[in-house]
């Protein structure tokens, strides 16, 4: 079950720049890992799972406005800030 | 008997500052004075702010003079792990990634034990993200078993279980995804419960695993942990997943002589010390002296519940760690012209190297075309340790085993292994799969290590667990015990 890791599409996926040695190394011990997970692979298993361990009626509360923390107290642990807002890179290239 | 304030436990603080034999001012001053003493050499603490503590202390006091006592928990220290929120508070996960944040708001358990006067003590170390076994993995600093400084705490609520063996605080809170309470409870010599997934609200806990994380209470005694739990367990709607006041009745406690206890079926012999072995029977054989009947369970399924647990806990990990991305809090990389480069450099600089192995693995085992031989069959994987857990606790009011199966081992010694780390946690993981309670309870020792044993009952069935761990406890002479340090 283990083949098809493939490293790269992986951190593409996770968003992490691995370097070549870090490469090898989660290479090698994910598929030392999930070689172990085959036990699951051949286990006489339930069609369905139903893991559901709490009620989940109340799962959606009434649409109501709640407190909320502010925009100061938001703005204030983001790594950048303008004007109450958070900034990030700019998103849309240029048109030109 | 204990004497030095330290040594104390909660309950014994608590009626001596209700008979007014003791302040709390001076309980937070012997501990910040035992912290001064011994938290370089242990590391169980990332921070204290003492004027705060000292400032709470005094509140207590003043509330103490005044008649308007809140709690049994009024005036005690508590203290906090570095992955729940205390207003104002670093909340870092011991990981660069959130090294600068600062909760600009309180768990909901805080929001409870400053409701019940308690003192908010102090952050405690642990593995990133509360990814490990060891709290080798924090990014802040390494924690050592306060019974040698060889040998790793355990973790990931290394940092509690640490700062209780050592007496820096009496009461400590954890958190458990799939033993990061009770093992190192187990190693630490301590008691630490895994509440029922739904006792305790996940709200203000930084998510790892959704499905499987619980707050839970550590402390050197099984009192000290009820009492904490206590005050812990409270409804809260900002978790969908916690019980409403209707939904919290806990299971009758069960007489001594008519106590049912199951041990599983070839349970002392997978990989299990020969010392964690003698010290889990002897703790059966006293229980049977006691009346109780030993029965065998057959959890069949309890193989697969490492790997399940991987798929399980990794999955969700990939999603929940999926937020830090350098833009609303945590770490931001210098190096991004662009969002993408500005995600991928923040997320690769901020996360230590278990954390990104699990999020590899997660992102593994929920991709397309893995998926299903993965993810779905650890969901189907799980459904069926939870039906035999819940099928066996129908015959018996708690399951035993060892804890861990074996005692601490020396800092540095599995870095290199994950898998082999990962297997420190095979009897704790089941009570995460299926949402039991769980508690370690101090049972004896392997050379100079603690041991502990691990009770598992139905859901909400705490009380039953603690009573029967009282009752060890109380014919036994492991409880409150400390290291000389």
């Amino acid at each position: 079950m283990a083949k098809g890791l493939d490293i790269d599409h992986l951190a593409k996926l996770a968003r992490l720049n691995l370097t070549a040695e870090e490469k090898v190394l989660y290479s090698n011990q994910l598929t030392h890992v999930l070689t172990y997970f085959e036990t699951l692979a051949k286990a006489d298993l339930p069609a369905v799972s139903d893991v559901a361990m709490v009620v989940t009626e109340k799962a959606l509360r009434s649409d109501e406005p709640g407190v909320s923390l502010g925009s100061d107290a938001v703005t204030k642990i983001a790594p950048a800030s303008h004007d109450g807002q958070i900034s990030v890179p700019r998103v849309v290239d240029d048109e030109s | 008997m204990a004497e030095e304030i330290y040594q104390l436990s909660a309950t014994e603080i608590s009626s001596r500052l209700a008979a007014g034999k003791l302040t709390s001012r001076a309980v937070v001053e012997a501990l910040i004075a035992r912290y001064h003493q011994l938290n370089k050499k242990i590391g169980a603490f990332t921070s204290l702010d003492e004027k705060d503590v000292l400032d709470q202390a005094d509140a207590s006091d003043t509330r103490r003079k005044t008649g308007k006592v809140l709690s049994p928990l009024d005036g005690i220290p508590v203290a906090i792990k570095e992955n729940i929120a205390v207003k104002g508070q670093p909340l870092t996960c011991s990981s660069k990634m959130l090294a600068n944040l600062v909760s600009p708001y309180d768990a909901h358990v805080v929001e409870a034990l400053k409701s019940a006067g308690a003192i908010i003590y102090g952050r405690l170390n642990m593995d990133e993200f509360a990814m490990g076994s060891s709290t080798e993995n924090s990014a802040i600093q390494k924690t050592f078993n306060p019974w040698d400084l060889t040998c790793i705490p355990g973790g990931s609520s290394g940092g509690s279980a640490a700062s209780l063996a050592s007496g820096l605080v009496p009461l400590a809170l954890g958190s458990d995804t799939g033993g990061s309470i009770r093992q190192p409870a187990s190693h630490c010599g301590i008691v630490g419960m895994k509440p029922t997934y739904g006792l305790v609200s996940r709200f203000g806990l930084v998510a790892f695993a959704s499905s499987l994380d619980q707050i839970g209470p550590m402390a050197r005694t099984v009192a000290d942990c009820e009492l904490l739990l206590k005050v812990l367990a409270t409804p809260d709607a900002r978790d969908m997943t916690c019980f409403d006041s209707t939904q919290r009745k806990q299971l009758p406690v069960a007489p001594e002589k008519s106590l049912r206890i199951g041990i599983p079926k070839g349970l002392l012999g997978k990989g299990v010390g020969a010392e964690v072995a003698a010290a889990t029977q002897a703790a059966i054989d006293f229980y049977k002296s006691k009346g109780a009947t030993i029965v065998e369970v057959d959890l069949p399924s309890s193989d697969l519940a490492v790997p399940t647990y991987y798929v399980v806990a990794t999955a969700e990990a990939s999603s929940n760690l999926a937020r830090y991305d350098g833009v609303r809090y945590g770490h931001r990389s210098a190096n991004a012209k662009t969002p993408i480069e500005m995600m991928t450099n923040s997320r690769s600089e901020g996360f230590g190297p278990e954390v990104k192995r699990r999020i590899l693995l997660g992102t593994f085992v929920l991709s397309a075309g893995y998926a299903d031989a993965y993810y779905v069959r650890a969901l189907r994987a799980r459904s069926k340790i939870r039906a035999e857990h819940l099928a066996a606790l129908e015959k018996v009011d708690m399951i035993l085993s060892p804890t861990v199966p074996t005692p601490a081992f020396k800092v540095g010694e599995k870095v290199s292994d994950p898998l082999q780390l990962y297997l420190e946690d095979i009897f704790t993981i089941p009570a995460n799969l299926a949402g039991l309670p769980a508690v370690s309870v101090p049972c004896g020792k392997s050379g100079h290590l603690p041991v502990g044993f691990h009770l598992v009952g139905a859901p909400l069935s705490e009380h039953k667990l603690f009573a029967a761990a009282q009752l060890f406890e109380s014919a036994h002479s492991f409880a409150n015990q400390q290291p000389t340090l």
